[in-house]
């Protein structure tokens, strides 16, 4: 796709196998572009074997090469969702990994403290973390990636995986006059509807809403992805249907542990000026005499004297990641952390201690109101 | 009158999700989707 002439309705497009292009007419346009790796233009980043992962294709790529043998080291570059589950992979395939991240603790989703057991989960499964460092360039043997350059070292490295986050690709939109809003996403309304007659957009491309900040947001996520997407392809099929915006949620695993967030973390309440309270607890993931129960620990953050819940985090063993969507789904209908302890959550021995783990924390950060 | 036209840029889980929601309740819509990827939306 080259260009949008939003006045005469019309897209050009280039044939990436022919070359050639050729103007579409549309009465309706969908951009659903995505969101494109942030790559550093730093020395030696061109080199092969620095590998970014947005797509199935570039996921095949490394999978490929790691398949043709002889890597033994390699450096992940952010930690991330992908730097974390890209590192998981590298040590499944028996490489000795090191992880390079710019903040104090991996997961910049969560607050500090629930980062560093998950760093803690990454040492554990023998990941080698360069925390507080910073990439400067790549060191380079005729054109093929041999090391990692940071602010302090240099980590060999026989293939480097970029897991620095992404951008809209909004590029098109832009030069077709089309509004732009948070981090330069295409802004839409609740519909999905463009700034532009006719133009719709969905996707990692676009813009969100945010229930609990109540601010547009963007955040590149599948699951986001999917819900534009039915709601955009609901109007544009001639029906109504609304997106009203997002929480937050997101889950990831590295080995054995699992990792979810919701809501807003400590950061984002101090940007906004939301003076808020916070618990941690630990507890088990089932009935603590029940085999197979694991760890999990459950941080929870309300609103300083109102009680309403601003949103969760969770890291624990099996059976922990997917208890955030209590918290998500309480976000959702605006719920305090009184409300949240009658909720009527399912117990049995097998899958939950008595108390599940999220209310207990509710309990907790209620006790401090 | 020619038959309505919806042109979707990208074929991965928006795009996708969205052709499809709107063929299923608008048979008669021509939809088409341009990817610049081998492969369109692999878990929509």
């Amino acid at each position: 796709m080259v260009e949008i002439d939003a006045a005469q309705r019309k897209v050009l497009v280039r044939d990436l196998q022919r070359g050639d292009s050729a103007w579409e007419s549309y009465d309706q346009l969908l951009i659903a572009t995505g969101a494109v790796p942030l790559c550093p233009d730093l020395p030696g980043s061109d080199a092969v074997d620095i590998c970014g992962v947005n797509t199935l294709e570039s996921g095949l790529e490394i999978r490929r090469r790691l398949d043709r043998g002889g890597m033994k080291k390699g450096v992940v570059v952010g930690g991330g969702y992908i730097g974390l589950e890209m590192a998981e992979a590298l040590v499944r395939h028996g490489l000795e990994v090191s992880l390079v991240n710019r903040a104090p603790q991996v997961m910049g989703t969560l607050d500090h403290d629930m980062g560093a057991l998950v760093s803690q989960a990454l040492r554990d499964v023998g990941v080698s973390l360069y925390l507080e460092e910073t990439l400067t360039a790549f060191e380079t043997r005729a054109g093929k990636v041999t090391g990692v350059v940071t602010d302090r070292r240099t980590l060999p490295a026989d293939i480097v995986i970029l897991g620095l986050g992404v951008r809209p690709n909004t590029a098109l939109a832009a030069s077709a006059g089309i509004p732009l809003g948070d981090k330069g996403s295409i802004r839409v309304n609740e519909r999905m509807q463009t700034g532009v007659a006719g133009i719709w957009a969905a996707g990692d491309c676009a813009e969100s809403f945010h229930l609990v900040s109540r601010r547009p947001f963007h955040i590149a996520l599948g699951t986001v992805a999917n819900r534009h997407g039915r709601v955009a392809g609901i109007n544009l099929g001639g029906g109504y249907a609304t997106f009203p915006g997002v929480v937050g949620t997101a889950v990831t695993k590295i080995c054995q542990m699992e990792v979810a967030r919701t809501g807003l973390q400590e950061e984002e309440l101090r940007e906004l000026g939301i003076e808020w309270i916070s618990a941690v607890i630990k507890s088990r993931t089932r009935a603590g005499y029940f085999p197979g129960a694991g760890e999990i620990t459950v941080k929870v953050l309300a609103e300083r004297g109102s009680g309403r819940l601003l949103g969760g985090q969770i890291v624990g063993m099996e059976g922990s990641a997917k208890r955030i969507d209590t918290l998500a789904t309480a976000l959702h209908a605006g719920f305090t952390v009184e409300e949240m302890i009658n909720l009527d959550l399912g117990y049995a021995p097998p899958f939950s201690p008595v108390w599940d783990p999220v209310v207990i924390a509710a309990r907790e950060v209620a006790k401090e109101l | 009158m020619t038959k309505e036209k919806l042109v979707v840029i990208g074929g991965d889980a928006a795009g996708m999700s969205a052709a499809s929601q709107a063929k299923r309740r608008r048979p008669e819509l021509e939809i088409v989707v341009f990817e610049r990827s081998p492969h369109t939306s692999f878990s929509a």
